[in-house]
């Protein structure tokens, strides 16, 4: 009785085993391997890029990394439908699909190239929620459906370089623009105690002072200005036409201005009178502070 | 063939109620709204293209429009613009909503739209819409209620002084049944 109690056990165990390591074990036979080798648009390999596969069905995503020679390689893989991204930072990124095959191994090469475009897929769970929202069926229309061109809908992230150094250098400009109407200010208002019949030297040196600095905060201004990254294609239009205009005048005025300012001040001091051309210096002056003015508020306020 | 013939009328009858229809949008206006203490700007686009596809009595509209065709009068404030809202690497801004098919015939209608933008992805529940159908066209005028903040954008400023988190957008659009 015992032994044949013993026997069942044994066939029961037998079976349980079977049941429990014939699946992983046929799974593994059946499973497929991906490789390749990542390069960059030179066709160069490029070492250490991130390669992740994902299967469509799960959403199991596996991770590695391209070896030296740019090679990555992922085994255990059930047989279907993978996307297979890699990057690299600074050389650019690659999108695939693959089918694959039980047990096959499949080569997959990429190449990376900059400015995929930018997804446009709807993160589907918020909608999920809301009783009328888009709905991921695949009646949905899609961006190509809507006839825009490649160029229309790629991502520029060059380009986007471009406009984030042109607002940098610009907000620059503009900040130093309100910072040189303090000392321009100032220089209007000392020079009514610097010149004329006045004979004191401390409110001329103060103006000169004054001067100087607003020439050069001014010369600042003017250079994040001229630098600034101008952007191909652009038409100039609305105030900052007005601002640009400006610039022809208090540009040349603030050159002319210390110029015309330091004869007078030479002048002053060996105790003539201001003359000769020295004596536009006030009227350049106030031009030039009116025209800088001008400029400063064309773009400030809207007439 | 008594018994295959209603199944067959059954199976006819359902694939005509299936069957696909389009809209198609014909004209729009889209206008963001920028409020500064010191200015009142807004952008204009004309640029957008739509469409809506029909199935089962339920519609998927899709509107994008590039975001560098928004023109607000002053080209330094436009690209101002294009740089705080990424628009370079994110060129286009996409709206998408779900309607009843039955909703065309309504004075007004309320929906929960989807809009991608500077990178992101807002959505905004129970919209009212102001629908007006003339002959063959449908107009479609309504505000989406945007704002800065929902789409990650850093409020660009003017002497130091930022603008206003609401950039509401004014949607105006004709679309017409395909």
């Amino acid at each position: 009785m015992r032994e044949e109690a013993g026997k069942v056990l044994f066939g029961v165990s037998l079976i349980a085993f079977l049941v429990l390591t014939w699946h992983p074990l046929h799974a593994q036979d059946a499973n497929a391997g991906l490789s390749g080798t990542v390069t960059d648009s030179s066709g160069k390999a490029v070492p250490n890029a991130k390669v992740s596969v994902k299967n469509l069905s799960t959403g199991q995503s596996t991770e590695t990394q391209t070896d030296s020679a740019g090679v990555y390689t992922v085994s255990n893989l059930a047989p279907g439908d993978y996307e297979v991204s890699a990057s690299a930072e600074g050389i650019g990124t690659s999108v695939s699909k693959v089918t694959l095959a039980a047990g096959a191994q499949q080569p997959l090469s990429v190449t990376l190239t900059l400015d995929q475009p930018a997804p446009v897929t709807p993160s589907a769970a918020p909608s999920d929620n809301l009783p009328n929202a888009p709905s991921p069926a695949k009646t949905e229309p899609s961006l190509e459906d809507l006839g825009f061109s490649k160029a229309e809908t790629q991502s520029n992230t060059a380009q986007q370089a471009l406009l984030d150094k042109r607002t940098r250098m610009l907000k620059i400009h503009q900040r130093m623009g309100l910072i040189t109407t303090i000392p321009m200010i100032a220089s209007v208002i000392t020079s009514l105690n610097a010149g004329g019949k006045s004979e004191g030297t401390a409110s001329r040196d103060l103006h000169v002072a004054l001067g100087s600095l607003t020439g050069d905060l001014y010369g600042i201004t003017a250079w994040y200005a001229i630098r600034a990254p101008r952007i191909a294609g652009t038409e100039t239009r609305g105030p900052i036409r007005f601002h640009k205009a400006m610039a022809w005048i208090h540009g040349p005025g603030m050159i002319l201005t210390p110029i015309l300012g330091a004869m007078a001040f030479e002048q002053k001091n060996n105790g003539q009178r201001v003359h000769g051309i020295a004596q536009a210096h006030g009227p350049v002056a106030i031009v030039t502070a009116g025209a800088f003015g001008a400029s400063l508020l064309s773009v400030s306020l809207k007439f | 063939m008594k018994k295959t013939l209603p199944l067959f009328l059954l199976l006819a009858l359902s694939s005509v109620h299936a069957a696909d229809h389009q809209w198609l949008l014909k004209q729009s206006t889209l206008t963001y709204h920028v409020s500064h203490p010191l200015h009142q700007s807004e952008g204009v686009s004309h640029a957008a293209r739509g469409k809506g596809i029909c199935h089962d009595g339920q519609c998927d509209f899709l509107i994008a429009v590039p975001v560098k065709t928004f023109d607000s009068g002053d080209s330094n404030r436009d690209l101002h613009m294009i740089q705080v809202t990424r628009g370079a690497e994110f060129p286009m801004v996409t709206v998408r909503t779900r309607l009843p098919e039955s909703a065309a015939g309504s004075a007004t209608v309320k929906a929960d739209i989807e809009v991608q933008f500077a990178g992101q992805t807002a959505h905004y529940q129970q919209v009212a819409f102001e629908l007006v159908t003339q002959g063959n066209e449908t107009k479609i005028s309504g505000i989406i209620p945007t704002t800065l903040a929902d789409f990650k954008i850093d409020p660009p400023s003017l002497l130091t002084i930022p603008v206003k988190n609401e950039i509401p957008v004014r949607v105006e659009m004709t679309w017409s049944p395909q």
